[in-house]
């Protein structure tokens, strides 16, 4: 018994020894709380600032169709009938009639049709995606990754 | 020692941390506890937010705008910054806006208001005149400054070419909602819809704002060019016949797309708010659909299109006219008085004779037959073009209470019958088209999504068969040949027919002194491109149609030739040849 006791009191932590990993655990919980809330904290910052962008950008989106749609019909007013006829009539153009024109056979020519204001190549509406590495958890990551994998390597 | 030394060290490193992370916590804490902070959070956690999407565009069959928007400004005071209203009321006084207008405004507020629109719909070169004013002042330490003027963009209605084709367009008013014409019609789909939501106030969840989709644009049938030439034609009409309105319609017979449609008088869409004066009293904003009167001989062609359809009579059945003829125990006479002898039926159209055309729809055919074709085509009935207004005219059929036998005859010839133009025109287009009657309409195309559904042709019905509407067709041009027509235009052939109507009194009878002269052709006969209708109310300078609306009708052909692309028939038919 006495034996046992003194091997006990050989391998036992000094006391200074076990303040110090007291310490030390302390400093590092503190450290990751730190951390956590210095990660939290910036992309909290992020996050309100992308937002903040996203509502300028928002707003100036809609300040700039309300210029286009001013510049649209400025446009229209001054290349209005009216004032076309006037710039014609000033540049000595007047209207033709029907036996002052020489018609003319083009092989391929395809008279004037109505105009087509669809957009060029625009085929769906385009949604804005969130990669879902920014929605999954860790265990919706790892569970996509096995399935990944196991889609890639598996038996054909 | 030296242990213990280090051990204190540590000790008070420890708590000085400790100590500082406490601190840190208990100021978050306290921070996200104090009120200032849950009251911003609690007043900004969601705010009311006006969203005004624009109003869909409308453009003619060309790409021309006809109607867009432009930037205007709500005008507002904040009134709990404390505003010095003297300068306020001089700096909207120097601006141009309405003082009057204003006055009213802040005459409405209530005590406790805390925000005041002076006023509405202001133009862009005015609220900038304001801004500009306002920065000055607020520039100037020692004066006082215009803080409490607010200003809010936001869509007005434009029209660029002004009154060109307003009686089709309508208008919109202040508060979003389209009147008359194709504003009025289809206001469901170009007006987006303005909301005002609860949004979140966090920028985190700025995502969360509602994408308000804007109205959609559409593409009218109509084109802007023959649109400017026949109005520019019936304003020179009015003046040289000196009737008290006129109304020209252009449509495609092929299709039922109207490429143009004119009435007097017209507006200025941009001053809308003229409409009691420019239209005063029961004035229809749209004669050529909102206007029914009794055509007179133009509906000869229906009655004589259905004689023929029926196999009641044939171009060269003969008739002898003396002079008048007894329908339903009254007596009808021609236009002249006159007895014109034998006619075929041919020259029955060319010569615009009431009794031969009487005789064909109560001898030749029956009551039956003859209201039966002409509600085939359309009589009676609105057409159901897609303009807001639309009347649909009065045929009174056998059997109701106010119809007598002798308007079996007087039909016939377009009295006791009342129709709108576009019925006319869409009736004529049976014949034009090989016997297919069109649905007229306005509308082209409307772009959804940056996709554009263009409207298909509907044939509302086949009233008379392919070959009648081609030997009415060559009767009528040959009638117009005949006759050296007014209306004539060398080198195209025309099918057409005059109309000189009486105009019934309220109280019965007829107007002995007053007439509506029409005309209703097409062209060119064998490969019809347009159906022209032309009527002048009342013209002073001269009562038969032959000698007021046929030029006009020939006037507007030669534009639409030439704007149309449609070379004359032999240059035409020596190109198809090739």
């Amino acid at each position: 018994m006495n034996n046992v006791t003194q091997i006990v009191k050989k391998v036992r932590q000094a006391p200074w020894r076990v303040q110090h990993q007291w310490i030390g655990l302390f400093l590092l919980a503190l450290v990751l709380m730190a951390m956590i809330a210095g990660i939290y904290l910036n992309i909290t910052v992020g996050a309100t600032l992308a937002g903040r962008e996203i509502q300028r950008l928002r707003n100036e989106i809609i300040t700039n169709q309300r210029v286009n749609a001013d510049s649209e019909t400025q446009l229209a007013r001054l290349t209005s009938v009216e004032a076309m006829l006037q710039r014609a009539d000033a540049m000595a153009f007047q209207p033709a009639n029907p036996d002052e024109i020489t018609y003319v056979a083009v092989a391929g020519y395809t008279a004037q049709s109505a105009v087509d204001l669809s957009t060029p190549g625009k085929t769906e509406r385009v949604v804005p995606v969130i990669l879902p590495e920014y929605s999954e958890s860790w265990f919706d990551y790892f569970m996509n990754q096995q399935a990944a994998s196991a889609s890639a390597g598996g038996p054909p | 020692m030296k242990r213990n030394l280090h051990t204190w060290r540590y000790v008070s490193v420890a708590l000085l941390l400790a100590g500082l992370g406490i601190a840190i916590l208990v100021q978050i804490i306290r921070i996200q506890n104090s009120p200032e902070v849950a009251g911003v959070i609690n007043q900004g956690d969601y705010i009311w937010k006006d969203f005004f999407p624009p109003r869909g565009e409308i453009y003619d069959r060309h790409g021309s705008l006809l109607a867009g928007n432009k930037t205007v400004y709500e005008i507002g005071l904040d009134l709990t910054i404390n505003p010095d209203m003297p300068t306020v009321m001089l700096a909207i006084q120097m601006s141009g806006l309405d003082l009057n207008e204003v006055n009213y405004r802040i005459s409405l507020a209530t005590d406790n208001a805390q925000y005041i629109i002076l006023d509405d719909f202001v133009s862009a070169e005015k609220a900038e005149q304001l801004m500009t004013l306002q920065k000055a002042a607020n520039a100037d330490p020692t004066g006082k400054n215009l803080d409490a003027i607010y200003f809010k963009a936001h869509y007005g209605r434009s029209y660029p070419e002004t009154d060109l084709a307003s009686n089709a367009l309508g208008f919109v008013t202040e508060d979003n909602h389209g009147y008359l014409g194709i504003e009025e019609k289809y206001d469901n789909i170009l007006a987006g819809i303005p909301v005002r939501i609860l949004v979140p106030a966090d920028p985190r969840r700025a995502t969360e704002y509602p994408i308000i989709p804007p109205g959609q644009t559409i593409i009218l049938t109509i084109d802007r060019e023959i649109q400017a030439a026949i109005e520019n034609i019936l304003d020179q009409a009015l003046v040289s016949t000196d009737a008290s309105s006129g109304t020209i319609v252009v449509m495609d017979p092929r299709t039922g797309e109207i490429l143009a449609m004119s009435s007097t008088p017209r507006l200025n869409l941009n001053d809308y708010q003229s409409i009691t004066t420019v239209f005063p009293g029961e004035t229809p904003f749209n004669r050529a659909i909102s206007q029914a009167y009794e055509p007179g001989s133009v509906s000869k062609i229906l009655t004589m299109a259905g004689a023929l359809d029926s196999g009641a009579v044939k171009p060269d059945t003969v008739f002898f006219d003396e002079g008048s003829i007894l329908v339903g125990g009254s007596r009808i006479v021609n236009w002249d008085g006159g007895a014109w002898g034998y006619q075929d039926m041919t020259g029955c159209l060319a010569n615009s004779l009431n009794v031969c055309l009487a005789w064909v729809s109560s001898i030749k055919m029956d009551s039956d037959s003859f209201y039966s074709y002409m509600q085939r085509f359309g009589l009676g009935h609105a057409t159901g073009i897609d303009l807001a207004q639309e009347t649909s005219g009065r045929l009174k059929l056998p059997g109701d209470g106010d119809w007598r036998p002798v308007e079996l005859g007087t039909n016939a010839f377009g009295q006791g019958v009342s129709v709108t133009p576009i019925q006319m025109v869409m009736a004529a287009s049976a014949l034009a088209n090989d016997g297919k009657m069109v649905y007229p309409h306005v509308l082209y195309a409307q772009i959804q999504d940056g996709k554009q559904s263009n409207t298909r042709t509907q044939i509302v019905g086949t009233p008379i068969s392919t070959k009648t509407a081609d030997t009415i067709s060559e009767m009528l041009a040959n009638a117009l040949e005949t006759e050296s027509s007014t209306a004539l235009v060398p080198g195209y052939r025309i099918a057409g027919k005059t109309g000189t109507a009486q105009i019934p009194l309220s109280g019965g009878g007829y107007d002995e002194n007053d007439v509506n002269a029409s005309f209703i052709g097409w062209g060119p006969v064998d490969d019809p491109r347009f159906i022209v209708y032309v009527w002048l109310e009342k013209p002073q300078t001269n009562r038969a149609a032959s000698v007021v609306a046929a030029p006009i009708f020939k006037q507007v052909v030669e534009k639409l030739v030439v704007l149309m692309d449609v070379p004359p028939d032999a240059v035409r038919l020596q190109m198809v040849g090739r």
